[in-house]
């Protein structure tokens, strides 16, 4: 069973269709890159995947489990897409990192809270903090931010931003981390050590669904990719197949400018 | 100048009672404007548009005129146009009219430097405590709160500084505060008149006073400097 499966997808701003039938379905362990120019579309669709947008029309299912359907207002409710939401990370193009928490304070701080919700909470509450800060402390070492961790965000690079945004998101064990264009914020550099973490994270088998402009990157790690132009699916398939030989000749031409680059 | 060494100690006595009156004035405006400022500043956000116009209109109201005549509406319109007084006489009465007043102007104010200060917050972040699960009521005291306040303390100090100079219109409705203490001794009062300085001198309690607190605030900046 896949563990995503998005069915006809519909999404308007205003009278304007921004997401025309989107339907696809993604693997347990699997990376989906999403690739298409500006205003395709790609960014709204991770938007709906993370209830930030919400669909006209279609169903989002994970591990099979319906959790939003256009046509069912009983999965729509403000309380239940909170906690909907904890099966995606999402990490986000210009990081938004709480400036006021420290690189550590940012990974932290959704898990403390969580944990407060929980029954029990008072009674072993120095021992929830110390795991949290443990586990916490284990992303940030995993995305080379050892000496890092008690810094703000204005102090760091936009690059190590970016890394404590993607340990942030980890920190939260979802079963889909989303990339919206993670390294178009940052100078070519700076978008390396990005991509290297994310790299490891695809080794170690983490289910992805990535929108990015680097194409050689969506092709090398990408288990599934998916071309997205005005709104529609307009072509999606292994990474060789799309990249070395697309059917459309829409997509030829949106790879052309790469491939001779 | 030996009239005024002579004068100095029962002036100083006087005004200083004068200017109990004006802090007085300054921290009961301030303890009523900063809670009521920020329902008027969801009001004028709501999404329920007669509420936010009719929020807006008052802000419009009360921020194009005057402070001086609200003083003087709030004070005498329940007596001498409704022939029903609210506020008792004496100077109980006029500092219970004074305080509704300044706090519903500085209110109305304060409620535009936080919708400023609500607003300048990028929406990422609410999206990004969204994302992670969090509550609108977490994200507003974990994210949003703390990037509130530093945008709110520059132009809430610039208007903590007016209110102390502006307690003084007080004087309008015979509040006896520290310039109407002053002012006495021109007309006359405990055997010296005509005596003109008192007057001048209300002015260092001013500055004194406003000295402190630009220090305070200054401190409260530098405090949330720490982030970016």
């Amino acid at each position: 069973m896949p563990i995503l499966e998005v069915e006809h997808i519909q999404k308007y701003f205003d009278r304007t269709e921004v997401l025309k039938d989107i339907s696809f379905s993604l693997e347990k362990g699997q990376v989906l890159s999403i690739i298409g120019s500006s205003g395709s579309g790609k960014t709204t669709l991770l938007r709906c995947l993370n209830f930030l947008e919400r669909p006209d029309k279609g169903i989002i299912r994970v591990k099979g489990e319906t959790l939003f359907d256009a046509g069912d207002p009983a999965t729509q409710q403000e309380a239940e897409i909170r906690k909907k939401r904890l099966h995606f990370g999402l990490v986000f193009q210009s990081f938004h990192l709480f400036p006021q928490y420290t690189a550590l304070g940012n990974v932290m701080l959704a898990k403390e809270l969580l944990a407060k919700g929980q029954p029990g909470y008072d009674a072993r509450k120095k021992q929830a903090h110390k795991e949290i800060e443990e586990q916490a402390k284990e992303l940030l070492q995993q995305m080379g931010l050892s000496d890092r961790m008690e810094n703000y965000p204005h102090q760091l690079s936009g690059g190590q931003c970016q890394r404590v945004a993607i340990a942030r998101a980890l920190a939260l064990q979802p079963d889909i981390l989303c990339f919206d264009e993670p390294t178009s914020a940052l100078d070519p550099e700076l978008t390396g050590e990005v991509l290297k973490v994310m790299r490891e994270l695809a080794e170690q088998n983490t289910t992805m669904v990535i929108v990015t402009h680097e194409m050689a990157f969506a092709r090398d790690v990408a288990s599934q990719v998916i071309f997205m132009d005005d709104g529609h699916i307009l072509e999606q398939g292994d990474p060789r197949q799309v990249f070395e030989n697309p059917k459309e000749e829409r997509t030829r031409q949106f790879l052309s400018r790469f491939t001779q680059g | 100048m030996e009239q005024i060494i002579e004068q100095f100690p029962v002036v100083l006595k006087a005004l200083n009672i004068g200017f109990l009156q004006t802090l007085k004035l300054f921290f009961v405006t301030l303890i009523g404007a900063f809670p009521l400022g920020l329902v008027i500043a969801f009001g004028s956000m709501s999404r329920f548009k007669p509420l936010s116009v009719a929020t807006k209109l008052i802000v419009w109201v009360i921020r194009g005129t005057p402070l001086m005549i609200q003083l003087l509406i709030i004070y005498y319109f329940p007596g001498l146009v409704l022939h029903h007084p609210i506020w008792g006489g004496g100077e109980t009465g006029r500092f219970l009219a004074a305080s509704v007043s300044f706090i519903l102007n500085y209110a109305c104010y304060f409620s535009e430097i936080y919708r400023g200060g609500i607003q300048g917050v990028p929406v990422g972040q609410k999206e990004a405590g969204l994302v992670l699960g969090m509550t609108k009521t977490q994200i507003f005291y974990h994210v949003t709160l703390l990037q509130m306040i530093k945008r709110i303390v520059p132009p809430m100090s610039n208007e903590i500084i007016t209110l102390v100079k502006d307690t003084s219109l007080a004087r309008i409705i015979a509040l006896q505060e520290v310039i109407w203490a002053g002012q006495a001794f021109m007309k006359g009062s405990q055997g010296i008149s005509g005596a003109i300085w008192p007057l001048f001198f209300t002015a260092v309690y001013y500055l004194i006073f406003n000295g402190i607190l630009t220090v305070l605030l200054g401190r409260l900046e530098k405090k949330l400097d720490y982030f970016k």
